[in-house]
């Protein structure tokens, strides 16, 4: 074993072979803040909770005030502990398990005898304008290549060439749309000559729907979007109104600061649209609870630590997270500014409990573009029905006037009291709990149980609660041969009360005797002999309103039948149902007459009844109106036609319209049907859950330890933004429309970064800042610092302009370059960082699925909407649902063949074809996914039925497609799935596999027909079953090659 | 082709995969300046981490056996006979101490505590309590270590269950046997390194799982535990579609690799010579996971002591036999979840039956791999996200009552891998609601098994947003050597 001393010396001498030369010039933030940042910062670094000693490392006066002396290797301190050969004076110690590397401490000297000059955190300053790069070679279209191409011959490598056209067409497609070009797709581009033949693939792509949901698609991991909840049940939500907002944010190319403010803030925006409100779902995204035992306080925090989580990981390219319980630990974030940012979400109005059953509040009404199509049209025609109204009025003058004049002949005498009242319960007055019947004074009318005596229609009335009721004797009702009509004031305190208003009824013998009583707030009457053979029960079909006084009459012509028996409501009479309907024995009972329930049931409750009256004839319309005291037209009438004031005339014109002109209560009608069609949409709108804020601002505290019990109350915090970030703008809301004014600053130093990078790392699978979601620190050295300035600035003054963006990325010579890789380059860059080749890489899972969908024919191509849920293996979700009461129902028809951004997303048990292949759970924001190569995967392109159907439609189109010959068809094959040509080999193994496999089916047909029987859709008959199986295998083969599974 | 060039790459395939693991790794390597890693940082011989194990392992794998729900600690293990003597009375408030409740019952008018409506026994050398409901786990009382003192912060199932597998109650992280794949890799390649076999109790009140818990989180994707099924499945899509035999796809998979290979010539990439080897892997795995699956060959007696649940496919009992079986094949994480132990009422019925699923076919596997000698080599752990309270949930009668979760003390047990045999660790107060002595945070348990798996739990890294991040969390989880022999 070497010693220690020795090691050193080995170091120290440069003898330690394998080891990258050092730079001639030492980079601070290249070279030395890594370093530091990973091994020193935790103790000597910002969190004053953990320093150890006072010493900061971070800070340049700090440091020089105590352990780093410029150019002086032997009086620095630092120098001396990390090279000392005591355990206990070496740093860092042993317990960090940390431990600095030859070339580390190598650099370390180096920069220390160069001055040892900090720089800030380049991520932490506005990008500078680069100027172009000065180049040797000729090589390039735009400016990002010149940066590329300094790089290269800084390190003596020359970029490749462009790659064939078919590799060309088919990357690009990819990359831009999530699918594979289609063969005359392929074949246009190869035989357009045009000079601006690639660019025009670039515009097509760009303009289409794809586009728009292959960058959706990478915006829901970084959204954390999810078709349910995560936690506890993981119930199921609807969410996917805000993810096609993002769809068609993208497809208008919206500017990534519109794109940003209303996601962070739509909500916030002066008269926002229920759009706007929408996109903020981005923050409703999280994962919820519903479970029993759980702290609201606690989730509503742990929401609010999402929030704050994702929007710094995705928008600032920080873990912002980090000073949650603590200062952070390497970016200059202390806990108090944590909660300065916390505060932006803090006022949130969602609770910490949710359901397990749908959305939760707040959220918003959103219409489907197919329910929008139906809404207009019954709009229109609603529209059309009241202009039409609006003409018969005008035009019903001379009818009017002639019904006017006939009418007025006909008025008799001003209503009176009609004739007949046998009882009449004011229930003005309870003396000792007791009342009268006006009709009867004798008999005694008395107050039982619970009830209130509040103020009625007239004068006083009773409030029936509880058990109370108000018991009247001796009231003697007319026979059931006989006419008789009773009715009073009602109001109850809701709309679908239910109990008796009052009754003489025995219950004990069948329900003799009558009542009159609210049925789900509808009026109704029983007039009983026997229940139900002999009995007479009719139920008004319109109810009376809640909270307000309304007058309820029943009428009974004494012939025993339900057609005899009215319900009035307010005079009105309205149609009813009839539940019973023949009488033809006695009503009597010796049971008294009760106010508020039967004798024994049918307890009303929060009522109040007034002005109870019975007659023993029964009353014709107008007196039912008369005693409603709603027939104002025979007055009117009575009044000679010049005399009639404006608005007498008025109420006489509506009277006539509405009851008399049979046009316009045609038309009416039509109206109500319009409006009745209109609201039936509207019962089936979906909802999108969406940001909401308080309106008294919930004060923010610091939370010692991050715990949500331990708020620091002794400072109120107010939202605002890190101190080594530029400050808000002046005039800006101190909410989270500011924060996203503030991201979205022209010079904000990290926003434009951090989203173009993103952009390049889709299109590269690698960003130039290889950490896309941390730009802090302990974040990556950008590979070229300047390109990604100059594609921020570029970004910013073109307006946020995302396709702007995308295009000049892939229109660039860079990305055109040939993938292949040759030793010299795989020895030099095995990453491919310098990108002196074409990048390369594993198809996403879901392109993978999509593109077997989309050779084969089988992708449905619709955009949007509700999730889908194609075929899984049986079992998934009962296997960890709570109580294995959620069962998976897979879909059938064009539900098991959309984009795989459409699967339904459970997120505690996700699709398991695109898990296997990286697709993360989307519990968490995720901004970049990794790419894995697995034997599982191999098992899912091979066995999944979605797979093994695809290979079938794919055979049926080499058959139908294809040519001829087998040769034809092979090559038809290759290039569907490839947009190449095979080369000589895989013709021939494809070809001899084809006859090999076709023999063998020919020998055993029901293995044919086992294999062409996977999958739920019908296979075309008309080919032989031997000759598609044998070309499904064929097929099959094809979609798990490497090139196909590849984008090359 | 020329075949010196084909070495090159292959060659400098292997670079690239130390290189990206040393990146993957970061300050977990540790460098050539520490003398005592400079041996460690051999490539890991079965595809895991370089430079690990750390340290000389005393166990190989890891069997957890995870009764999710909260089972309870007072009618298992965690008795005390003065409990007798308080049954019915109020919870003490000097117990309770103002310490959070779950919402189920902090509106609880009455608090009264229950003794176990259980007989215990004194068993083993050291007569140690156990419950009349675990017969055969009493047994063997004498191989295990029994920690009373175990504690979590989370008092609900979601956020408990997640914290004690993945080190964290925030979503996202890679779970335990995602990260011993990652460090440990696995001496079998035909089998996945991290297996999950789910079963379901005839306690009922199944509580929810989720994939996060056997999810790699940020690890790539190779590292999530395979769900392994009862069934004709039982690893998803392993079955070749009807018509196609093994035959038919042997010839299939010939005619793809040898144009994936010519691809590789024209490109060069090294991925394609990695896919080619992962469909030969695919490959093998349908035969191996049917051949593991296959308990024909297992004896009358290995499936008696098992208990008769064995006969049955997906019972916690077959999953045990199964268990052993991966064991003996070398899969270094071996998951087995058993549901339904969240008894908020009927407990005393509900535990029984569960404990009837477990009892023998725990103890069993116990047995079977000490007459295998493989206990040694193998940790089993015992036990569930957090136990239950000393007072009833609801109505206490004569027969019967509830408990609500209770996180502050529960109940795991250990064997083999170097964990004492015969030992019970950690003391609880009489009401077994706070920790007297010793007190074993979840994560420190995992450090210690970690440990024995001659892991450094500070130096099983990944990093991920700027931190190296770990499955024992940033609270300065400890390594509790008085657990290990």
């Amino acid at each position: 074993m070497l010693s220690w001393r020795s090691l050193i010396t080995v170091l120290l001498t440069g003898q330690l072979g394998g080891a990258e030369p050092l730079p001639d010039k030492v980079e601070f933030n290249r070279d030395i803040r890594p370093i530091l940042s990973n091994n020193c910062f935790l103790c000597h670094g910002p969190d004053k909770g953990r320093r150890k000693g006072g010493l900061r490392l971070d800070l340049e006066a700090e440091a020089k005030k105590e352990v780093l002396v410029p150019g002086k290797i032997q009086e620095s301190e630092l120098w001396a502990r990390i090279t000392s050969i005591d355990p206990d004076e070496r740093m860092p110690p042993a317990k960090a398990k940390k431990d600095l590397k030859p070339r580390q401490i190598a650099l370390i000297k180096k920069w220390i005898e160069q001055g040892a000059k900090y720089e800030g955190h380049w991520a932490f300053n506005p990008p500078k304008q680069p100027t172009l790069p000065k180049v040797k070679t000729q090589w390039g279209i735009n400016p990002i290549d010149r940066f590329i191409l300094a790089k290269l011959e800084a390190e003596g490598l020359k970029p490749s060439p462009e790659a064939a056209k078919e590799i060309l067409v088919r990357r690009v497609t990819f990359d831009l749309t999530g699918l594979p070009p289609t063969l005359a797709e392929v074949d246009a581009f190869i035989n357009d000559k045009s000079p601006n033949a690639y660019e025009k693939v670039v515009d097509r792509l760009l303009a289409s729907k794809a586009y728009a949901e292959r960058m959706t698609l990478h915006w829901m991991d970084v959204a954390r979007y999810g078709d349910s909840s995560v936690h506890h049940a993981d119930g199921p939500r609807t969410m996917w109104p805000w993810r096609d907002w993002v769809i068609n944010a993208y497809d208008t190319n919206k500017s990534f600061k519109e794109f940003t403010t209303e996601q962070l803030a739509g909500d916030l925006i002066p008269n926002a649209t229920v759009d706007q409100k929408v996109a903020t779902g981005f923050n409703r995204n999280h994962g919820t609870t519903d479970e029993g035992g759980l702290i609201v306080e606690e989730y509503r925090v742990e929401y609010v630590v999402d929030r704050v989580k994702t929007t710094g990981n995705v928008f600032l390219g920080l873990s912002v997270e980090c000073a949650q319980c603590h200062s952070h630990k390497y970016d200059p974030i202390s806990q108090k500014e944590y909660y300065k940012f916390f505060a932006f979400f803090n006022n949130n109005a969602d609770s910490g409990k949710q359901t397990r059953g749908g959305n939760a509040p707040p959220m918003v009404n959103v219409i489907s573009k197919h329910d929008l199509a139906k809404q207009n049209a019954a709009q229109a025609k609603l529209k059309a029905v009241e202009n039409k109204l609006s003409e018969r009025r005008k035009n019903s003058t001379a009818d009017f006037t002639k019904w006017t004049t006939e009418a007025a002949k006909t008025v008799d005498e001003p209503a009176k009291e009609p004739s007949g009242l046998f009882a009449h319960i004011t229930l003005d007055e309870f003396k000792d709990r007791k009342t009268t019947d006006s009709e009867n004074k004798g008999n005694e009318a008395k107050w039982e149980g619970n009830g209130k005596t509040v103020s009625g229609k007239f004068g006083g009335a009773f409030r029936v609660e509880g058990n109370g009721f108000v018991n009247v004797k001796g009231i003697k009702p007319p026979e059931w041969n006989q006419e008789f009509s009773y009715g009073c004031w009602v109001k109850p305190d809701a709309g679908n009360a239910n109990g008796a208003l009052f009754s003489k009824m025995n219950e004990g013998n069948a329900y003799r005797g009558f009542d009159l009583w609210l049925q789900q707030g509808a009026p109704g009457a029983h007039i009983i002999n026997k229940w139900q053979d002999n009995a007479v029960k009719v139920v008004g079909k319109e109810k009376v309103k809640a909270k307000q006084w309304s007058h309820v009459f029943v009428t009974y012509d004494g012939k025993g039948k339900a057609a005899g028996t009215k319900v009035y409501i307010n005079g009105k009479l309205v149609a009813h149902n009839v539940e019973a309907d023949g009488l033809n024995g006695t009503i009597q009972t010796p049971r008294d007459f009760r106010i508020g329930r039967r004798f024994n049931s049918a307890q009303a409750n929060n009522i109040e009844i007034d002005d109870v009256r019975l007659y023993n004839r029964a009353l014709t319309p107008s007196e039912v109106a008369a005693l409603a005291g709603n027939n104002p037209i025979a007055p009117i009438l009575a009044i000679a036609p010049g005399k009639r004031d404006k608005k007498q005339n008025a109420t006489l014109f509506n009277h006539y319209l509405n009851n008399i002109d049979e046009e316009y209560q045609k038309l009416t009608a039509e109206k109500r049907g319009a409006e009745a069609e209109l609201a039936s949409i509207g019962k089936t709108k979906i909802t999108s859950m969406v940001m909401g804020d308080r309106s008294q601002m919930r004060p923010t505290y610091l939370l010692e330890r991050g715990h949500y019990e331990h708020p620091d109350k002794e400072e109120t915090i107010q939202p605002g933004v890190p101190d080594f970030l530029p400050p808000m703008p002046k005039d800006a809301p101190s909410n989270r429309l500011g924060l996203a004014q503030w991201l979205t600053l022209p010079n904000h130093p990290l926003t434009a970064r951090v989203a173009v990078n993103r952009y390049w790392s889709l299109l590269f699978g690698r960003g130039i800042v290889k950490s896309v979601s941390d730009f802090g620190t302990q974040g990556e050295w950008p590979s070229h610092p300047a390109l990604l300035d100059w594609l921020a600035l570029d970004f910013v003054r073109n307006n946020w302009n995302i396709k702007g963006s995308i295009k000049q990325i892939v229109m660039s010579a860079t990305y055109r370059q040939s993938s292949r890789l040759t030793r010299e380059l795989y020895l030099k860059d095995p990453g491919n960082v310098l990108l002196a080749r074409g990048p390369r890489f594993r198809l996403q899972g879901e392109f993978v699925r999509d593109n077997a969908l989309a050779v084969s024919g089988l992708l449905v191509d619709k955009v949007g909407g509700a999730s889908v849920k194609p075929y899984q293996p049986p079992g998934l979700w009962n296997e960890v649902s709570l109580s294995g009461n959620v069962r998976f129902r897979q879909d059938t028809g064009e539900g098991l063949y959309r984009k795989s951004m459409y699967t339904y997303w459970k997120r505690s048990a996700p699709a398991p074809s695109m898990t296997i292949f990286d697709a993360p759970t989307r519990e968490k924001c995720m901004v970049e996914r990794p790419r894995t190569n697995t034997p599982l995967q191999a098992l899912v392109t091979m066995n999944d039925p979605q797979f093994v159907e695809a290979a079938r439609h794919l055979a049926e189109r080499i058959m139908t497609e294809g040519g001829k010959t087998i040769q034809s068809r092979v090559q038809f094959g290759y290039r569907t799935v490839t947009a190449r040509a095979p080369k000589p080999l895989a013709g021939k193994i494809l070809a001899s596999a084809f006859r090999e496999e076709l023999e063998n089916f020919k020998k055993d047909p029901n293995k044919a027909k086992a294999l062409l029987g996977v999958g739920d859709s019908k296979r075309n008959e008309t080919l032989d079953a031997a000759e598609h199986a044998a070309w499904t295998i064929v097929a099959s083969m094809l979609l798990n090659l490497d090139e196909v599974i590849t984008r090359l | 082709m020329n075949p010196i060039y084909e070495n090159g790459l292959l060659q400098t395939r292997r670079e690239l995969i130390f290189n990206t693991a040393k990146c993957l790794g970061g300050a977990a390597l540790g460098s050539l300046m520490a003398p005592k890693v400079i041996s460690a940082t051999k490539p890991n011989p079965y595809g895991g981490l370089p430079g690990i194990p750390h340290f000389a392992p005393k166990a190989k794998r890891v069997i957890m056996l995870f009764n999710s729900g909260g089972p309870s600690h007072i009618d298992q293990f965690d008795f005390k006979p003065a409990m007798r003597d308080f049954h019915g009375e109020e919870l003490p408030d000097s117990v309770r101490n103002g310490q959070r409740l779950t919402t189920m019952t902090s509106g609880q008018k009455s608090f009264p505590c229950v003794a176990p409506m259980f007989e215990f026994k004194r068993m083993g050398a050291n007569g140690t309590w156990v419950s009349e409901i675990l017969p055969k786990i009493g047994e063997i009382v004498d191989e295990i270590t029994i920690i009373k003192s175990m504690h979590s912060e989370a008092i609900n199932h979601d956020p408990a269950i997640t914290y004690i597998l993945t080190g964290t109650q925030q979503l996202g992280k890679p779970s335990f046997g995602s990260w011993v794949s990652y460090g440990l890799g696995s001496p079998n390649k035909n089998l996945p390194a991290y297996i999950v076999m789910i079963s379901r109790g005839s306690g009922a009140a199944n509580q929810a799982l989720y994939s996060r818990l056997w999810s790699s989180g940020f690890l790539p994707s190779k590292h999530q535990g395979v769900n392994l099924r009862s069934g004709r499945e039982p690893v998803l899509y392993l079955k070749n579609p009807d018509g196609v035999d093994r035959d038919l796809r042997r010839r299939m998979l010939d005619g793809i690799s040898k144009i994936n290979q010519e691809q590789f010539e024209e490109f060069g990439d090294p991925e394609t010579q990695t896919r080619i080897s992962q469909y030969e892997m695919a490959f093998r795995m349908q035969a191996s996971v049917p051949e593991l699956m296959d308990i024909t060959s297992e004896s009358k007696g290995i499936m008696e002591m098992y208990g008769k649940d064995s006969e049955r496919p997906g019972s916690f009992a077959r999953n045990c036999i199964l268990a052993r079986r991966m064991a003996e094949r070398g899969v270094p994480f071996i998951h087995l979840f058993h549901r339904g132990w969240d008894h908020h009422g009927g407990l005393p019925g509900k535990i029984r039956n569960q404990c009837r699923d477990i009892d023998q076919p725990a103890a069993a596997l116990i047995k079977d791999l000490k007459q295998r000698g493989m206990l040694d080599e193998t940790l089993v752990i015992c036990g569930g996200e957090f136990g239950r309270t000393i007072y009833s949930q609801g109505k206490l009668t004569k027969t019967n009552h509830g408990r609500d979760h209770h996180s502050r003390c529960f109940t795991t047990w250990v064997a083999g891998g170097g964990f004492k045999a015969g030992y019970e660790h950690g003391k609880t107060d009489d009401h077994s609601y706070n920790i007297t002595k010793d007190p074993v945070h979840i994560n420190d348990l995992n450090a210690t098994l970690l440990n024995q798996l001659g892991i450094d739990h500070e130096r099983l890294t990944y990093r991920f947003l700027g931190l190296d991040q770990r499955l024992t969390g940033v609270e300065g989880a400890k390594v509790i050597p008085q657990l290990t022999a």
